[in-house]
């Protein structure tokens, strides 16, 4: 017995609990901890499991939640970062929360979403068997730094592994070419051009040269960002073919979508399946997920049913009913996903209230401009849809001057910082049956998780 | 009725962290103003005639997306950028836009990127990132009814100097401005405003928008006196907050 290991766990342990009975989320501090006293203690205790993971720009936590009800449908037991804490320091107090004070474990799988800024360090302790990369898009610049050194962060953690097999997004050309720059076993994963209609005009395009060559992308399709069916001119780089394919999108709502996709390895045969997420985004979510499933050679029929059936993440469109109105929560981050949720919002026929809440702590980014790189005035064709605008968080004037420039009427917009005078407000003024859309950057988001639980018995976010 | 005609250079390029704000500030700032606006965006490859416009803006970019640019700017448009400065066109050049007017980048290891040498500044690399928000006073802002003091988000490692024939833009109130050591923030030569504030700049200081909008309208049109006042509480609530904030 490694007396160093036991007393690392059992110390974290005892950090968990405490925190838990605090109330506290205690889902980083136990690993710092832990981390401090033995810093070899993850590689430790991960060899064991068959480790999943889940990093990306946007669509980590809802792909990861996916994959978790694929393995659920399998009945294959799994610990996971659950809550959105996927720094090392989460990762590290996730195996320590799941192992015995010996070391030992129940279970034979791990599904990680990490960080793709920590993804590089981390991969210094733990291998992956398989690594899901979701996209990559402009994040928060003050954090992150340049996208092209988030890439290639990833690509040097990957270079550090030597089973890890890979899913990638073959529409995204950042994330494609990680698998064109390996060896590794790679199921790509992509929206067919004839799928859908493209959905926006793309000016701000956080890709639009080849990586390899600087000339100038063509596209024969777009779906959005910089997501398409890509090719250079010039030295040839384009999209690879992919084996599990979004087919045909066949309806996007509010409240789910339904597509047409195949997966290569199980005949041609075209399945059928709804997502139970809004949203272009989310299908390529469930696409990366499905690819997942493929690779651990588990049946498609229960793929499909966990795409049906998945718990929405932490801030993801989850619902609060206060009578027979409802809270719906959004957690938006960067520019491109922020978009995408405003195409949302264009498919919601009824009555809305819309609140931004904007912070600019570290986790949120402390450089809130990127906000002027949202299309809000998409917003303008749905005026008429809006009852009141909000904005709130430590930058509402900000988000407010955001909306007025975007040509949304001045007098919808008001400024409430205080959560409760805001819920209140805005609750007040959404006609019965109808939605209250809440959009929050990511500590805003755990901010305003903690009033509503107080205030509406909301799911502890650690559960 | 007056129109004024803004060109976004390389806005595909050189669109680092929400520059385009800027364009969204002249161009609304006008319309609310009965003003009508166009704006073209010119980029690789694009033919650049300087007189077509009269407010011209260059943004920052990635280092990739600079490499990009490097051959066009210093090949193609740079003569024509360099003769309408000296026609005194009016320009708002940001972060990586602002160092490409300089002489010269040379990186903390010692390579030297030759620049189109517009403007009497260069540019040294530093291993540290500035980062943060910013408040700086510009002198050619004051007025009765604004004090002079903008404010924004700084985000680079190279640090400008200024040479004898290039005013700053402001002097740094909180921040680092041009390399966090004389308290300069920015440049002003000519009619070219330069400033390491990135993103939202104009919006949140609708002095400076308004300032650059009667540069150009009095360029263009000889009977143009001042533009008519705005409501501005939004856009003074978000000045202000940040102000108090970091002073």
């Amino acid at each position: 017995m490694d007396l160093r290991l036991s007393l690392t766990i059992a110390l974290s342990k005892i950090t968990i609990k405490g925190l838990r009975l605090l109330k506290r989320g205690g889902t980083t501090l136990p690993g710092k901890i832990a981390l401090k006293l033995y810093p070899g203690f993850i590689k430790k205790i991960t060899q064991n499991f068959k480790i999943i993971m889940v990093t990306g720009t946007n669509g980590k936590t809802t792909t990861s939640r996916i994959i978790s009800q694929i393995l659920k449908e399998n009945n294959i037991e799994f610990i996971s970062n659950k809550s959105g804490a996927n720094l090392v320091s989460g990762i590290a107090t996730t195996f320590l929360d799941a192992v015995d004070i010996r070391g030992n474990f129940h279970c034979s799988h791990a599904l990680l979403e990490i960080d793709e800024a920590a993804f590089k360090s981390l991969s210094d302790f733990v291998e992956p068997d398989i690594l899901v990369v979701t996209n990559f898009f402009r994040d928060q610049l003050d954090r992150y730094g340049e996208l092209y050194s988030t890439l290639n962060g990833v690509k040097a953690g990957i270079a550090k592994h030597k089973k890890t097999k890979l899913v990638l997004n073959a529409d995204d050309s950042l994330c494609a070419s990680i698998g064109k720059e390996t060896d590794k076993e790679v199921v790509y994963y992509g929206v067919n051009s004839d799928a859908c209609d493209s959905l926006e005009d793309n000016t701000n395009n956080d890709a639009s040269f080849c990586l390899y060559c600087r000339t100038r992308y063509e596209y024969k399709s777009h779906i959005y960002g910089h997501l398409g069916e890509f090719s250079c001119p010039k030295c040839g780089y384009g999209r690879p073919a992919s084996s599990v394919n979004c087919v045909k999108v066949l309806e996007l709502n509010a409240e789910y979508s339904n597509i047409h996709f195949s997966i290569n390895k199980d005949g041609n045969e075209i399945l059928n399946a709804r997502i139970n997420l809004p949203g272009l985004y989310n299908v390529y979510n469930a696409l990366a997920a499905a690819a997942c499933g493929s690779l651990l050679n588990l049946p498609y029929e229960n793929t499909i049913k966990a795409m049906s059936k998945f718990e929405c993440g932490f801030g993801r469109m989850e619902t609060i009913n206060v009578g027979n109105k409802k809270i719906r929560l959004i957690l938006v981050k960067n520019p491109t996903g922020f978009n995408q949720v405003l195409n949302y919002l264009l498919t919601e026929d009824n009555q809305m209230q819309l609140a931004f809440l904007l912070n600019d702590n570290l986790a949120d980014g402390t450089d809130i401009s990127w906000i002027w790189d949202v299309d809000f005035e998409k917003l303008d064709k749905i005026q008429h849809n809006i009852g009141n605008l909000y904005t709130s968080g430590i930058r509402a004037e900000d988000m407010a001057l955001r909306l007025k420039y975007a040509g949304l009427y001045t007098d919808k917009i008001s400024i409430i910082k205080d959560y409760k005078e805001l819920i209140e407000n805005a609750l007040n003024n959404t006609p019965e049956g109808q939605n209250l859309y809440i959009l929050p950057t990511y500590t805003a988001m755990t901010e305003l998780r903690n009033f509503l639980r107080k205030k509406f018995g909301l799911k502890e976010f650690w559960k | 009725m007056y129109e004024l005609n803004i060109c976004h250079l390389y806005p595909d390029l050189l669109n680092l962290y929400g520059d385009r704000g800027n364009i969204i500030a002249l161009k609304r700032r006008s319309e609310w103003r009965g003003i009508k606006v166009t704006v073209s965006n010119i980029t690789l490859g694009d033919s650049f005639i300087p007189e077509n416009y009269d407010i011209i803006f260059l943004g920052g970019g990635q280092d990739y997306e600079q490499t990009i640019i490097q051959d066009d700017l210093l090949k193609s448009k740079g003569g024509e950028i360099k003769n309408a400065i000296m026609n005194d066109k009016v320009f708002l050049c940001i972060c990586g836009g602002y160092q490409l007017l300089g002489k010269y980048y040379k990186t903390w290891d010692g390579n030297e990127i030759e620049f189109l040498g517009i403007l009497d500044l260069w540019t040294i690399g530093g291993r540290k990132r500035m980062i943060g928000n910013i408040a700086f006073e510009c002198d050619f802002l004051k007025s009765e009814s604004c004090d002079g003091k903008v404010i924004g988000f700084e985000n680079h490692s190279g640090k400008t100097y200024l040479g004898a024939d290039v005013k700053p833009l402001g002097r740094v109130l909180k921040g680092y401005g041009n390399n966090g050591e004389d308290d300069c923030e920015g440049a002003l030569y000519k009619n070219v405003y330069c400033s390491y504030s990135h993103g939202s700049l104009l919006p949140k200081n609708p002095a400076f928008t308004d300032h650059l909008l009667t540069l150009a309208l009095k360029q263009k049109y000889k009977d143009f006196v001042s533009l008519q006042p705005l409501d501005d509480v939004i856009e003074s609530r978000a000045h202000d907050s940040m102000l108090k904030r970091i002073l």
